[in-house]
């Protein structure tokens, strides 16, 4: 298996799909903050607003990328479904991105490693708890900032929609979800994703991954070794 | 020879006429803009300043002194010609709660704005002066500023303006013994701020509504008068002009009202929000530096070895 140097770990679709889905990100994080915190005493509203061509060029960016952002998580998804429908992709333990019991105990580890209270890592699959953590925060966040930000763009379309019990709140709620949950989500990527994707020994200034779709077969060794033992059994990893 | 007596004809007849229409004002100013005190009353404390080059660029600016100031109740001034019009004085006694020094002259706006005056009488603002004889509704100068100094509604300088009303209106509708007063909400100013449209307001987007978009200015009525644009047999009506199709449930989205327990659940929802976002970032950063951490052990003191 020597001449393999490399394991393609997303195909161009998931590639493309992450482009989008960070382009649009960082857009209506742009966009969006400014709004957030208008204070123009932090004197930081005015430039940053004129910079994103004003508050009504603003807007528009925001809205265009949140909407390009619901589509390409739509895609996401229908592409997903079709290749778990037609066999391309099958649920096994050690690939899938469903987080299972194991994530919990491999947490708990990789603590104990952390602390120097153990000398072993946890072994991981294709993808640990902490691309797991990094894959569904993006499901939460679409959930609640996507519909509630539609919600807040369509407001006129959005009350035919809104049940007349909930009126009195539900205004005050999709504001308050939106603009929270779009705080943690800054706060989530900029610590967690740089951390792990772009920080780290390794990796900086950031993994290539996200271009070529590959790792190296070092990497994928040492970094998802429960795939790599799925892929090409375990006897070079038993070999050490 | 003939050209400088031609220039000195010319000059004099300038000045001649300048003086003529001015001749009053002319008067006045040479005192009064020359006079920086003020002036203790029994009824109040009188600005006698008056800076002639902004008055002159006021919309005032053209106009006569005693046009508005038609009499001095106690005085060191000759009274002006003529009687002061008996409108006038019932008028002037109508406001005299608020105008405590010369409802005269408050009163003489009425002379060219009576269409504007009437309505604000009609105004809860008014009537709170008419009706309840209080002295901190608001009246004309109370937004406007001095009438020395009025400039158009769309300059810059205006309190009036679209940059400024919502401070203005601020000047009494953020104080808290107001609120108390007249039993009304208490951080609406604030609330607005932190509202979409007060947000947009701040980045300076031209279509964002302030106070006067939603609840008028002049004729201003209580939120929850019928007139009022903003009570709810009105509202759908004024929230439609910027929002095309608003219906009943839409218009309830704005209220100024603080998150209370009353609302629990935008408020419950909110501290959970904060409790979650702390929890995943204390999560986030712990795990973030404890990683680095043992990343740069292994590198330093273990060497890099790798784990068995």
């Amino acid at each position: 298996m020597s001449e393999i140097k490399e394991y393609l770990r997303f195909n161009i679709v998931f590639r493309i799909q992450h482009v989008i889905l960070f382009v649009t990100f960082l857009l209506l994080a742009f966009t969006g903050w400014s709004l957030k915190y208008p204070e123009p005493v932090l004197e930081h509203a005015g430039w940053w607003i004129r910079m994103w061509g004003g508050p009504k060029t603003a807007g528009l960016i925001h809205r265009i990328a949140g909407v390009t952002m619901l589509l390409d998580f739509l895609w996401h998804v229908l592409y997903l479904a079709y290749l778990l429908l037609t066999g391309r992709m099958k649920i096994r333990a050690n690939t899938t991105i469903i987080p299972l019991p194991k994530d919990v105990l491999d947490l708990i580890q990789n603590m104990l490693y952390f602390f120097g209270l153990s000398r072993t890592k946890p072994k991981f699959g294709r993808f640990s708890y902490i691309h797991k953590f990094d894959y569904w925060a993006v499901f939460w966040g679409m959930g609640i900032i996507g519909l509630s930000g539609l919600a807040l763009a369509f407001p006129t379309k959005a009350a035919y929609v809104f049940p007349e019990w909930s009126v009195n709140w539900i205004w005050e709620l999709v504001a308050i979800l939106h603009s929270d949950e779009a705080l943690l989500a800054i706060v989530f990527i900029l610590f967690w994703h740089f951390y792990n994707e772009h920080l780290k020994w390794d990796k900086f200034p950031m993994s290539m991954t996200w271009i070529t779709g590959k790792i190296s077969m070092e990497q994928l060794k040492h970094e998802h070794p429960l795939e790599y033992e799925l892929e090409f059994g375990k006897a070079e990893g038993e070999k050490k | 020879m003939r050209k400088p007596f031609l220039l000195t004809v010319v000059v004099c007849s300038i000045i001649l006429f300048t003086s003529l229409s001015y001749a009053e004002t002319f008067v006045c100013l040479s005192c009064h803009s020359a006079i920086k005190g003020k002036l203790k009353t029994d009824k109040g404390i009188v600005d006698l300043h008056i800076d002639e080059e902004r008055f002159s660029r006021s919309v005032h600016g053209g106009i006569e002194c005693t046009i508005c100031h038609k009499s001095f109740r106690e005085n060191p001034h000759e009274q002006p010609k003529g009687d002061v019009p008996r409108k006038t004085i019932e008028m002037a006694n109508l406001i005299s709660s608020k105008a405590t020094i010369d409802p005269v002259a408050m009163a003489a706006c009425n002379d060219c704005h009576s269409e504007i005056f009437s309505s604000l009488l009609n105004s809860i603002h008014g009537k709170n002066i008419i009706d309840k004889k209080q002295k901190d509704g608001a009246f004309c100068i109370d937004c406007h500023g001095s009438p020395h100094y009025i400039t158009n509604a769309s300059s810059k300088e205006s309190p009036v303006n679209k940059w400024r009303v919502v401070n203005t209106c601020g000047n009494c509708h953020e104080k808290e013994e107001i609120s108390k007063k007249y039993n009304l909400g208490t951080h609406i100013i604030e609330k607005y701020n932190e509202s979409f449209h007060g947000k947009k307001h701040i980045l300076g987007h031209p279509g964002a509504p302030t106070c006067v978009d939603c609840h008028g200015y002049h004729d201003i009525k209580k939120w929850d008068d019928p007139m009022s644009p903003v009570s709810w047999e009105r509202r759908v009506e004024t929230c439609g002009k910027c929002h095309k199709g608003a219906n009943k449930k839409f218009v309830t989205a704005i209220t100024h009202k603080p998150i209370g327990r009353d609302n629990p659940i935008p408020y419950y929802a909110e501290k959970g929000l904060i409790v979650l976002t702390l929890s995943v970032f204390a999560f986030v950063v712990g795990h973030v530096l404890l990683e680095a951490f043992s990343e740069i052990r292994d590198r330093v003191f273990r060497k890099g070895k790798e784990d068995e």
